[in-house]
């Protein structure tokens, strides 16, 4: 599930990135699927990187693919995947966390970086709730 | 612009931009989103995996060069 600025600019926020961050439900299933749905996309991981990613350490980032990639199995301030998936938006089939569980996440964060966009982006979700209103 | 009730305080700037974006198609939108520059230490590693997120936002602390932005406040 597509969580970040990322998320934001899939569900409408005009801002730029330098890397795309999925929040990952943690599960071996999922942790290998979420390999060979990498090595499809063309990253390169070798077998202990892959390793590590079946196993599903809360944070992993990935430099060696056609574009940078966090993998976020625990986020600050979102407690658990289950909640974030059922609040998730579907955009032309990419499931993003709904805006208020990025800003949660952004805000729990509280890096410098963050309080800079945070104001816009707060911006955008009051617009967003009112084109959408969910 | 879109006819939607527009929420009272938002900028109009920002209104602009905010419609400017929903009237471009998906891809456009994502191909205008994703930069690229060179950060340092960042970028140095191909790969890195942290225990707890927790453990990864000290790492940008003790390494990454402050005017990046990834220190907490």
């Amino acid at each position: 599930m597509n969580i970040g600025k990322s998320g934001a600019i899939l569900l409408g926020f005009p801002d730029t990135t330098q890397d795309a961050h999925l929040f990952v439900e943690k599960s071996p299933a999922n942790g290998a699927a979420l390999v060979i749905a990498l090595h499809h996309l063309g990253f390169a991981l070798s077998e202990p990187q892959a390793d590590e990613i079946r196993r599903g350490k809360d944070f992993i980032q990935l430099k060696n693919g056609p574009f940078d990639l966090d993998l976020v199995f625990a986020p600050d301030g979102l407690e658990h995947f289950e909640d974030s998936w059922n609040r998730r938006v579907e955009v032309e089939g990419f499931p993003v966390c709904h805006i208020d569980d990025i800003i949660a996440s952004k805000a729990a964060t509280n890096r410098v970086k963050d309080r800079e966009s945070l104001p816009r982006l707060r911006s955008f979700r009051d617009y967003w709730l009112a084109k959408h209103r969910r | 612009m879109a006819n939607i009730e527009t929420p009272a305080n938002l900028p109009t700037d920002c209104l602009e931009e905010f419609e400017a974006a929903a009237r471009r198609p998906l891809p456009l939108r994502w191909r205008y989103a994703f930069i690229h520059t060179y950060k340092p230490v960042l970028d140095d590693a191909s790969f890195r995996s942290f225990d707890t997120t927790e453990d990864y936002r000290r790492w940008c602390e003790q390494n990454l060069p402050d005017w990046l932005g990834y220190a907490r406040v």
